[in-house]
């Protein structure tokens, strides 16, 4: 299952898992996104390197359009992948507050 | 299994289902979710390059507290550790859009080996995974 939408705040909401299956989707959805800035990833569950195109891409045209993503609310397993790929470099990610752990 | 990227879900129920079965503690599946999405896409990918659908074959196994994952195709010999890594510290704009995934299966599991066996490609990934 996954699943993306529009937050109350224009945030954008992930849900389920990201895997390559799902990809498409994620980024026809963002593509209108006129300008994507915060993505809450609190109830996303999984995410390889197919998903991680999805927030380069998008990272990519936010900063094209002067301004850049913020990923909030990413459970340990998840902001563990973002960092083994040095995306930590390159996006502002938010950890959730129960991934405190080191 | 035909390697086709739409057989993937399948495949990842079948090694929850392993999981589930053997009774392996939750934090250590998603180390090999991944571990299989790479590999299997990679498979899958490079089919669709080739023009042929090959056959993918899975298999699961447990040793004591280490979990091995093998993935094995009859497509042309490629061996996806050969790779060249990823620059994981290069700037946004020079970042590639391809490149992460073997790198990341990696950085996961504990040991990973490439052989070629008969007419397949045979990868075999292991990982501890804290059981007693």
């Amino acid at each position: 299952m996954f699943d993306i939408q529009l937050g109350a705040a224009g945030e954008v909401v992930m849900a389920g898992r990201l895997d390559a299956t799902q990809c498409d989707t994620a980024l026809k959805f963002l593509d209108v996104v006129a300008e994507p800035h915060v993505i809450d990833l609190a109830r996303l569950d999984y995410v390889a390197s197919a998903g991680l195109r999805v927030f380069l891409l998008t990272q990519k045209r936010a900063r094209g359009l002067g301004g850049g993503l913020k990923l909030i609310n990413v459970n340990q397993q998840i902001y563990d992948i973002f960092r083994y790929a040095g995306f930590d470099r390159i996006i502002d990610i938010a950890r959730g507050p129960r991934a405190t752990g080191e | 299994m035909p390697g086709e990227a739409a057989q993937l879900p399948l495949l990842t129920q079948f090694l929850q289902q392993f999981w589930a079965t053997a009774g392996l503690p939750a934090a250590g599946l998603n180390s090999f979710e991944l571990a299989l999405e790479e590999i299997f896409m990679n498979v899958a990918m490079h089919a669709v390059q080739g023009g042929s659908v090959p056959r993918v074959e899975l298999s699961l196994a447990r040793a004591g507290d280490s979990v091995t994952l093998a993935v094995e195709d009859d497509g042309p010999q490629f061996d996806p550790l050969s790779l060249a890594a990823p620059d994981v510290a290069a700037s946004l704009g020079d970042r590639p859009i391809g490149g992460l995934g073997v790198f990341l299966v990696r950085q996961l599991m504990d040991a990973v080996s490439y052989h070629r066996v008969g007419a397949c490609n045979r990868l075999s990934m292991s990982k501890r995974i804290g059981v007693g």
